[in-house]
């Protein structure tokens, strides 16, 4: 990578950093693999940049990279014995100080229902938490539009049957 | 679904607590794999150590002291342990030494030196290792022909024969096959040992090429 891209690039990787953080939340199982994740994907993204084209927006570009790589290792670790560390989940509680105790409950199980989705189905919802409509989610995730409707529709049932079973 | 809101709500939130990372910070993520790998080189070549030490004192006998006496072995027993060890020693602490240059190393190219200079310990510590194993093989067969319980057979025999060369051609070959085995032997041992490490090294020394490009 020549000197203009490599700055370029991480300019435009710093500005957008939060993504890849988000990612590891979601997929990591406890805050060694969040930073386990994190060094893997900063090292996909900076490997990928040089084909990166410009024909997408650089953060549509970077939920690709992000979320194959999240993808790989997690079926990568699956092999393994699989321990999930729920306060992980918890990345940030401060945060819950905001909610009334009803909301703070609601959240602890949304984030454990969420961590206990598959690969792809957690890549839907990570797309929607990030506020992304059915084009951009499709186009990330290279699914027809339709699909992804579909998809996010089954998630959501299956969130509400783990939230009330 | 009002929980999906309200986790999208969080989800906002969660994005000023993230660290941030830089240039500098980037290059760390990388090298620190390699620094990872260099470590367990210094680890394993220390068990390494303690294991053929504690295999040595274990298996000490005095019959065993016995025959190598006999065989008048044991000035070229002392001399080889005294090398060994003194050399191994050496080799720890280059592994070590190796292991910090890697730690504090901070920009890529530095590192590429630094795992070069990583693979050449290895590569003289494999060499020494398997030399020394080839001189004591040596060195214990030609005191077993000369001065084993057997030697006065071998050597009745190779004086009956007419051209004792021939023989004794015969012998040094013997000698050296068996020399090869040992030294095959060993060498498939830190292929499995080393290897795995060194070619988990070599991946990251090519990426981090790629990235000095």
């Amino acid at each position: 990578m020549n000197k203009d891209l490599e700055h370029k690039f991480l300019i435009a990787f710093e500005a957008h950093q939060n993504i890849v953080h988000k990612i590891c939340t979601l997929y990591a199982k406890d805050r060694d693999s969040h930073h386990d994740l994190f060094q893997e994907i900063s090292i996909q993204l900076w490997k990928a940049y040089p084909k990166f084209r410009g024909d997408s927006k650089f953060s549509t570009w970077m939920y690709r990279v992000a979320i194959n790589t999240a993808i790989t290792q997690y079926r990568k670790e699956k092999k393994r014995i699989d321990v999930h560390d729920i306060d992980h989940v918890l990345f940030k509680t401060s945060t819950y100080e905001a909610y009334d105790r009803e909301e703070e409950e609601q959240l602890i199980l949304m984030y454990a229902a969420i961590k206990s989705l598959n690969d792809i189905d957690k890549a839907l919802i990570f797309l929607f938490l990030e506020d992304k409509n059915y084009e951009e989610i499709s186009e990330t995730l290279g699914i027809t539009e339709v699909n992804a409707r579909v998809k996010m529709n089954r998630i959501k049932k299956k969130l509400k049957k783990i939230l009330k079973p | 679904m009002k929980e999906l809101e309200l986790l999208k709500k969080d989800w906002k939130a969660k994005e000023s607590g993230f660290p941030k990372l830089n240039r500098e910070a980037l290059y760390a993520l990388i090298w620190k794999r390699s620094s990872s790998i260099v470590k367990w080189l210094y680890y394993i070549s220390i068990a390494e150590f303690v294991f053929w030490t504690a295999l040595s004192i274990l298996t000490r006998s005095t019959e065993q002291e016995e025959i190598i006496e006999s065989m008048r072995l044991s000035t070229f027993i002392t001399v080889l342990t005294v090398v060994n060890y003194s050399v191994l020693v050496y080799f720890i602490v280059l592994f070590y030494k190796n292991y910090k240059l890697v730690s504090y190393q901070s920009s890529v190219k530095e590192l590429i030196q630094s795992i070069l200079k990583v693979k050449k310990t290895v590569s003289q510590y494999v060499w020494f290792n398997l030399s020394m194993l080839g001189v004591a093989t040596l060195g214990g067969l030609i005191g077993s022909i000369l001065y084993g319980p057997e030697s006065e057979t071998i050597l009745e025999m190779a004086h009956q024969r007419e051209n004792p060369f021939i023989f004794w051609g015969i012998i040094g070959l013997v000698v050296l096959v068996v020399i090869a085995l040992a030294i095959g032997l060993l060498l498939l041992f830190y292929r499995l040992l080393y290897g795995i490490l060194l070619k988990k090294l070599k991946h990251n020394y090519k990426e981090l090429i790629k990235l000095e490009d």
